[in-house]
């Protein structure tokens, strides 16, 4: 038993705390570290993610930018980085309806709510320990 | 247990297993925690690769599918595990965006079972599954519940139809295609189909139709029909009528079956109820349910109607000695002959004659075998019983031509009793039972005739059917008796023998045996009786060989037939062997007539009882056409005068002539020589003198039973106080008669 898992209060963090709620409630003794899982999950998930965006993006490849979005999308809105979902979505959204709009602008919001998320799980996956 | 209640269904598999594909191990992760606490077993796959490659290795319950990956895409995955063996059918989720419609078509066009908008709702999730779980189970069971049921239609041969009102012609499942050999792809529309039945049934069937659909009611019809590859069969069909929620006629639902075998199967069981199997013409059954709707078309129409029946003469003597099998031969001719003295009809049902006008009873004349060597003629309409003559007199002349049996020709005749409605009965059982007195009466009369029935016959054949289940059991009841006629050598004025005949002492009174012997002979009783005869005889010889040294012989009388059994030696020798005396003390009397017609038949048997020591004698010689030749051959000791030419003797000069020439013949054959029928002196004093010693008649002693045979042996020959006595040894030494104290047999007198 690692004490008391990871306080709400105790981690104003950038992520959503309903989200984060509803995570909890699937391992509410925090037996499983569910949360710590998850968190260290939604890690390596961008880690991989990442240099794949960067490669596409500098050669034009709008269906793995895709992906890599809608991928993101949806972890990110499962651990609470509400932000970074949404502007997730909407370069899913202008990848298929086949917009020409220049998507760098979003992609460099993406990077930053990405970092802001990531930074933000440091520090909880740090205040865990 | 929480995960249980969870899954909440009892039908579903205690932990459904599931294989999550996901390329996001966030998503992944979360889905698969959420579902396992939920119950599932989880089984993680991250790509549409590696889950094809998992179903290989097994199968989950359901997959849940990640539309967007890397690589092959939910979509991809979707349409390839669809061509696994066991995934045709197996539920896919497929888990797409809120906002992705175009997913969800592409969803359903790769094949999966379902969508599902990702959410973090995992319970909502959870639910989903476990319906579709459910759903793919009800599938599954439909499925199963499907092909059971095509594959009892199959065996049933029998498939499904729908017709909607005003949509065309009906619409058949693949099964009932196959009813009339059609392939999965055909299609039958109405008048396709209606042109496979026969011209003449096609407008019947459209009447059918017309008048089920115009008063909504059920269809239920057979229909023969000849399928495209030729074969004829008949199908079943049936069909319920559909309403709509008004109450109006929408179509009808319904099944068609080939039911041609079990046709074919009733219609044989009906022909083996009503036909007979030897000679296919119709059986007793058969022929009185004729007869009956006959009689109903007479009284309606007023006129007459005749039945005749046709008893064959001696045909039990066929069947005895050619076998059954000839017999069966024969009468298979006989119906065959039969049947062409009539305008015979093999098919009458129920459902034609009340279908036809009023000369439908035509159709119901026929021939038919009641049993055994019984075959009746229904004659539906007669004008007179001319009409019932004529067909009686054809059958006669027909009988007459030679029959071909086991490669014999035999003769074989009929004798006919016909009844008439109404005038000789009212009831199929009077006619039936009045034909056969009629009948009988044909037979007393000679036989191989027709005979009408009159009510003065009735009183006969009653008596005679009684007599004869009396004589059934007479042996039984001990009410036959041996009366006894000795054998008198004249010169010595000794019995050297004695004749046994058979008498019936039936209730008290006796039946003379011209009364009972011919319909003991008729019915084949003549068989046992003759049998007890022989034992009975064998018993009295012992009794008087105890009594007064009795050594001779007592002569039974029996008919050829009997001595065609191979089995009469035997007899014999058991009944004196019984009684221990010699063979020689049962001697057998046959008729010239009844040698001479089974000549071959008999001679072995001859030859058998002449070994062992039985005698035979010939009874009314004289009277029948002996060929002379075989008689030298013949194995016989003993030759009877016909009472008749005793009877003339000494009155006609031919009556002499003959018993001189029989007398010389068995001189010179050295056989004896018996006269019969000795009344008076001046008969015994001519055959005395002619040279025939011994004798017998009521001039010596009637028939007797034995005690009293005993007793006119002490009191008449041993006196010697007969008028008789004395005349016939007048130029004789005679020869003292030493009875009763000689026990040593005596020479026979020959000649």
């Amino acid at each position: 038993m690692s004490g008391e898992p990871f306080s709400l209060h105790a981690s104003p963090s950038g992520l959503d705390p309903e989200a984060l709620a509803r995570l909890t409630e699937l391992d509410p003794k925090g037996e499983n570290k569910l949360l710590e899982r998850v968190l260290r999950a939604f890690q390596t998930s961008a880690a991989r993610l990442m240099p794949q965006l960067e490669t596409a993006r500098l050669s034009g490849d709008r269906a793995t930018v895709r992906l890599v979005a809608h991928t993101l999308k949806s972890s990110s809105a499962s651990i609470g980085a509400l932000s970074l979902s949404q502007v997730c979505a909407q370069i899913e959204a202008l990848i298929r309806a086949e917009s020409t709009d220049d998507l760098d602008p979003l992609l460099q919001t993406m990077r930053s709510a990405l970092d802001a998320a990531l930074s933000a799980i440091q520090r909880l996956l740090d205040g865990a320990r | 247990m929480n995960a249980r209640s969870d899954i909440g269904a009892d039908d579903l598999p205690e932990q459904p297993r599931v294989l999550l594909v996901d390329d996001d191990e966030v998503n992944l992760l979360l889905t698969s925690i959420a579902l396992r606490e939920r119950g599932f077993a989880i089984t993680e796959a991250t790509s549409g690769e590696a889950a094809l490659v998992a179903l290989g290795h097994g199968l989950p319950d359901v997959v849940v599918l990640d539309a967007l990956m890397p690589g092959l895409d939910g979509f991809e995955t979707c349409r390839d595990l669809r061509l696994l063996p066991g995934c045709e059918s197996l539920p896919v989720l497929m888990l797409t965006g809120l906002d992705d419609d175009a997913s969800i078509t592409r969803a359903y066009e790769a094949g999966a079972t379902d969508f599902f908008v990702k959410s973090t709702q995992w319970s909502l999730l959870a639910g989903r599954l476990r319906y579709l779980l459910r759903a793919a189970r009800v599938r599954a069971e439909l499925e199963r519940s499907k092909s059971r049921l095509a594959r009892a239609q199959d065996l049933a041969r029998m498939g499904s139809f729908d017709w909607k009102r005003g949509a065309g012609g009906p619409v058949f499942s693949v099964e009932g295609l196959r009813v009339f050999g059609l392939g999965p792809t055909d299609t039958l529309a109405f008048r396709p189909l209606l042109r496979m039945l026969p011209v003449d049934d096609r407008s019947g069937l459209i009447a059918v139709l017309h008048e089920v659909i115009r008063h909504s009611t059920v269809l239920a019809t057979d229909m023969p029909a000849t399928l495209r590859d030729g074969r004829q069969r008949i199908v079943h069909v049936e069909a319920e009528p559909e309403f709509n929620e008004h109450g109006n006629l929408i179509g009808y639902s319904g099944i068609v079956q080939d039911v041609t075998d079990r046709r074919l199967a009733e219609d044989k069981i009906r022909h083996l109820a009503n036909f007979d199997t030897l000679t296919g013409l119709p059986n007793r059954r058969q022929l009185i349910w004729r007869a009956e709707r006959a009689l109903e078309h007479a009284r309606r129409l007023d006129h007459q109607v005749a039945l005749l029946l046709i008893d064959l003469d001696r045909f039990k003597i066929i069947n005895d000695t050619l076998g059954h099998g000839a017999g069966d031969e024969l009468l298979m001719e006989v119906a065959r002959r039969l049947r062409s003295c009539v305008r015979h009809s093999d098919q009458v049902m129920e459902s034609t004659i009340e279908s036809m006008g009023s000369r439908s009873h035509r159709t119901l004349e026929a021939v038919g075998r009641l049993g055994g060597d019984e075959f009746v003629a229904l004659l539906p309409e007669v004008v007179d019983e001319r009409d019932a003559e004529r067909v009686a007199q054809r059958i006669l002349e027909l009988m007459r031509e030679p029959i071909f049996v086991g490669g014999q020709e035999c003769f074989v005749t009929a004798s006919v009793g016909i009844a008439l409605f109404p005038r000789d009965g009212t009831s199929v059982a009077d006619l039936m039972r009045n034909s056969d007195v009629a009948m009988y009466s044909a037979k007393g009369a000679g036989r191989n005739s027709a005979s009408l029935y009159r009510p003065a016959l009735a009183g006969q054949g009653r008596e005679k059917l009684e007599l004869e289940s009396a004589l059934h059991k007479a042996i039984e009841r001990d009410e036959l008796v041996l009366y006894y006629q000795p054998k008198i050598d004249v010169r010595g004025a000794r019995m050297v023998g004695a004749e046994a005949l058979m008498r019936w002492r039936r209730n008290g009174v006796l039946v003379p045996p011209g009364d009972f012997i011919p319909l003991a002979e008729e019915t084949g009783l003549i068989v046992p009786l003759s049998e007890w005869a022989i034992r009975e005889a064998a018993r009295q010889a012992r009794i008087w060989q105890d009594n007064f040294g009795f050594a001779d012989s007592i002569a039974v009388n029996l008919p050829s037939r009997l001595f065609e059994r191979t089995d009469l030696v035997e007899y014999i020798h058991n009944a004196v062997t019984t009684y221990g005396v010699p063979h020689h003390a049962i001697e057998l009397e046959i008729t010239e007539t009844g040698l001479m017609k089974d000549l071959q038949n008999v001679i072995p048997s001859l030859h058998r009882l002449n070994e062992i020591g039985v005698e035979i004698s010939i009874d009314d010689f004289g009277t029948g056409y002996s060929s002379l030749a075989y008689l030298t051959a013949l194995p016989i000791s003993e030759l009877k005068i016909d009472r008749s030419f005793i009877r003339d003797l000494g009155m006609t000069p031919q009556s002499s002539a003959v018993v001189t020439a029989i007398i010389a013949l068995a001189r010179s054959l050295g056989l004896r020589v018996v006269a019969e029928g000795v009344e008076n002196l001046r008969q015994m004093e001519v055959l005395h003198r002619l040279g025939c010693g011994v004798m017998q008649g009521f001039l010596f002693s009637k028939p007797q039973p034995p005690e009293d045979i005993e007793t006119w042996l002490q009191q008449t020959i041993l006196p010697r106080k007969a008028p008789w006595i004395g005349k016939a040894e007048e130029a004789d030494v005679a020869e003292v008669l030493r009875f009763p104290d000689v026990r040593d047999p005596r020479a026979k007198p020959r000649g």
